[in-house]
């Protein structure tokens, strides 16, 4: 068949690709996004839209293990020709990229054991144990146990055997329950998992939602699967906390890419796609440390972009409301907390943070947000201080101020179900990504969660 | 003059408005690029057409308990809805079908993509799949009442349901000129049908990408053609509704629908990347208090006008 075999190969010039972090594969996850960038290979938001599975970051191990089953489950519901990708660190990216074209364009491989794609239900036995089932698509049919009692949230619903066996229900599933709803009325209710690996969504998080159409009646906090000792975003800050002299610079860098991939975040579940590649890319040049004067420019167009457009605020406005004294009672204590508001309050307070330490980068005025004398940040007079050192407990870490005992995403984590109940689908996603829990930091969450 | 019904129209037409759809494709592809920091090649805005070949080679999933014919009826009915609806748009002096009531089987077409996204959503038998089908009908409630005055607009100003009727009307002054707000509302509502940029609200990248979620192979390769075929019907009508067809100086009448056509697309390919995804909730407020009573109003000029006239 060299028709297919030349079909086959063209499809394999552009792969879409699945891009699933795992807990601690943040700087993975930036190399493969840039690579994919580059390489106009475009990312996939379900599995049934990619050809190339990629798992950036190191295997899940006794923390994560749940995750497991639940990329296994992203796996299946690929459909053929597809190959499954791993890179576990950043530099493996390009090659398992180009392993993963190869492979795709060899026919054989695309169509051995051709007979079936797609998974059916009764086959899910292995990942109804599953908690964080709201793989990529938030299905409810693959998911198992995405269909819920509504009687008891935690218990799963009976699932069938087989689904060609006779079943009273549509393919085995469980119907939605009945539930009364805000104002009283009974409408169907249905669970849904937000998380761990959802398209722009902070990887490894779980949120279960009881939905009544698309409003969010309950939110609650899965055992997030993440953590580890070395959260990239705020790597300088646990350096310096041990000890170790770490340039004051290097931590202006670290913050303004940590804002900026937020920001990316936000934009592109706000549908901004054009936007969030632009703030991407600033982050990824900041981080290949780009000087600060070829830099600046492109954030200042960014924010004046972003955060000054009309729509984006209308669209946003009153989402998430957060006070400052909310949120310092919340224990958060990082831009969430600075920004004391909205969704629009917090993207513009990253926009600002990051085209300071974007100003920052120079060397000329080192001081902090929180230094006495604020003329200092601008007296372009002041001496270069190219050796100034960061101080963890003077300087906030982008999320929050440090504390490797209880990183602030923690707190981030726990504002969550509470700003959750009562919203929409869509702005339950915005008030997730205005918040940005770093799941890198919920190790300490993940021990509670495992520990007790 | 316009010439109805030559036997080969009912060919041209789909591969013109295929053209016109790819040639939208390839230039959101080119801003895609300079965007990224890519350099723009003329391969690299061919790329996205890989797409077919890979839809071809694409197995098709099983989904559990999934409406697999109406699912299948949905994903069909947008694309095909999209070509039906240019069977009554006038390009030069040709058109498919000079109906008397073009302007209203144009829109009856477009109200089908309501029926078939709500389909393409429903039949995955998923929840995000599902969302992104309700949200279009979220939308189409409000985007559909402005861009039907729009249209009544124009209808009204010419006296005529024909198309070819509305072009002609428009002697030396536009429709565009002096129904500017109904034009603006028309374009709205050519982004809102094909749920493309500010209005992808039902492929929203926060239900991963909704209608789209669950399709795969020729469903999805179907389904993001119609929205294209829509943005390229759309544009194709913008040109007789209100910029007056194919009349213009010096160059011949296909060339001024050509020219006209495709400035409209490249200034809603351009639109689409400038602003964010409308969520419907927040956008039936202003259609329903701003777009639709300023809609009516704009109606109300040429009417008026007509009036006066006589």
């Amino acid at each position: 068949m060299g028709l297919t075999r030349l079909l086959v190969r063209a499809a394999a010039a552009r792969p879409r690709v699945l891009l699933v972090t795992t807990p601690g594969g943040t700087a993975v996850r930036l190399a493969a996004e840039r690579e994919l960038r580059c390489r106009d290979w475009p990312t996939a938001a379900t599995p049934a839209g990619a050809d190339l599975m990629l798992v950036a970051g190191p295997e899940c191990r006794e923390r994560c293990r749940e995750l497991g089953p639940a990329l296994d489950r992203l796996w299946e519901d690929t459909p053929r020709p597809r190959v499954r990708l791993r890179a576990e660190t950043a530099e493996d990216v390009a090659a398992a990229l180009d392993t993963g074209r190869a492979r795709l364009g060899a026919t054989e491989h695309a169509h051995s054991g051709a007979g079936r794609t797609g998974r059916t239900h009764g086959q899910s036995g292995g990942t109804g144990r599953t908690p964080g089932q709201g793989e990529g698509s938030g299905r409810t049919r693959t998911a198992g146990g995405e269909w819920r009692t509504s009687a008891d949230g935690e218990r799963r619903a009976p699932v069938g055997g087989d689904t060609d066996g006779g079943m009273e229900m549509p393919g085995g599933l469980p119907m939605a329950e009945v539930g009364e709803d805000r104002d009283g009325l009974a409408l169907d209710r249905l669970h849904v998992s937000l998380g761990p690996f959802l398209a722009d969504w902070p990887s490894g998080l779980i949120v279960h939602l009881v939905l009544q159409g698309d409003v969010v009646q309950r939110a609650r906090l899965g055992g997030p699967c993440g953590g580890t000792t070395e959260p990239f975003w705020a790597r300088p800050w646990a350096r310096a906390a041990e000890g170790e002299p770490v340039p004051l610079a290097e931590a202006a860098r670290r913050r303004a890419a940590a804002h900026l991939d937020s920001l990316g975040r936000l934009l592109a579940v706000a549908g901004w796609p054009a936007e969030a590649v632009t703030a991407r890319r600033i982050r990824d040049d900041l981080l290949e440390r780009a000087p600060a004067e070829a830099v600046l420019p492109r954030a200042l167009r960014l924010q004046r972009r972003v955060g000054r457009s009309r729509t984006l605020d209308r669209l946003t406005r009153g989402i998430g409301t957060l006070s400052t004294a909310d949120a310092r009672a919340a224990g958060v204590s990082g831009p969430a907390a600075r920004a004391g508001g909205d969704v629009p309050a917090r993207y513009r307070r990253w926009l600002a943070d990051a085209v300071d330490d974007v100003r920052r980068l120079d060397g000329r005025s080192l001081l902090g947000p929180t230094a006495p004398d604020p003329g200092a940040l601008t007296d372009a007079a002041a001496p270069p201080v190219p050796t100034a050192l960061l101080d963890p407990t003077a300087q906030e870490s982008p999320r929050g101020r440090w504390d490797a005992g209880r990183p602030p995403s923690v707190a981030l984590a726990g504002l969550l179900p509470r700003l959750l109940e009562g919203t929409e689908l869509a702005a339950a996603r915005l008030v997730v990504a205005g918040l940005d829990p770093d799941p890198d930091e919920l190790a300490a969450l993940t021990r509670e969660f495992t520990g007790g | 003059m316009v010439e109805a019904g030559a036997w080969w129209t009912p060919l041209a037409a789909p591969a013109l408005l295929l053209g016109l759809a790819a040639l939208a494709v390839a230039g959101d592809a080119a801003l895609d690029a300079r965007g990224a920091g890519r350099s723009v090649t003329p391969a690299g805005v061919l790329r996205p057409f890989l797409a077919v070949p890979r839809a071809l080679v694409e197995q098709p999933r099983r989904l559990p308990a999934s409406d697999r014919w109406l699912w299948r009826l949905g994903v069909v009915t947008v694309p095909v809805a999209a070509v039906l609806s240019t069977l009554v748009i006038p390009f030069g002096n040709h058109v498919a079908a000079d109906l008397s009531v073009g302007v209203v089987w144009f829109n009856a077409m477009e109200v089908m993509t309501w029926a078939g996204l709500w389909l393409a959503g429903w039949g995955p038998n998923a929840a995000f799949s599902l969302v992104g089908g309700y949200r279009f009908l979220a939308q189409g409630l409000a985007y559909e009442l402005p861009l039907m005055f729009a249209l009544i607009s124009a209808a009204t100003g010419a006296r005529s349901l024909r198309v070819s009727g509305v072009a002609e009307a428009q002697h030396g002054l536009w429709y565009a000129v002096w129904m500017p707000f109904a034009f603006a509302v028309y374009l709205a509502g050519v982004l809102a049908f094909s749920f493309l940029g500010p209005f992808a609200y039902p492929a929203g990248r926060d239900i991963a990408d909704g209608v789209l979620g669950e399709t795969c192979g020729v469903d999805r390769l179907l389904l993001r053609a119609g929205r294209w075929l829509w943005l390229a019907a759309g544009a194709a009508m913008a040109v007789p509704l209100f910029l007056g067809g194919g009349a213009g100086p010096w160059l011949p009448a296909w060339a001024w629908s050509l020219v006209k056509t495709l400035l409209v697309l490249g200034l809603l390919v351009w639109v689409m990347r400038r602003l964010p995804v409308v969520r419907a909730d927040r956008y039936v407020e202003v259609a329903w208090v701003v777009l639709l009573p300023a809609a009516i109003a704009q109606a109300l000029v040429p009417a008026l006008v007509g009036l006066g006239a006589g």
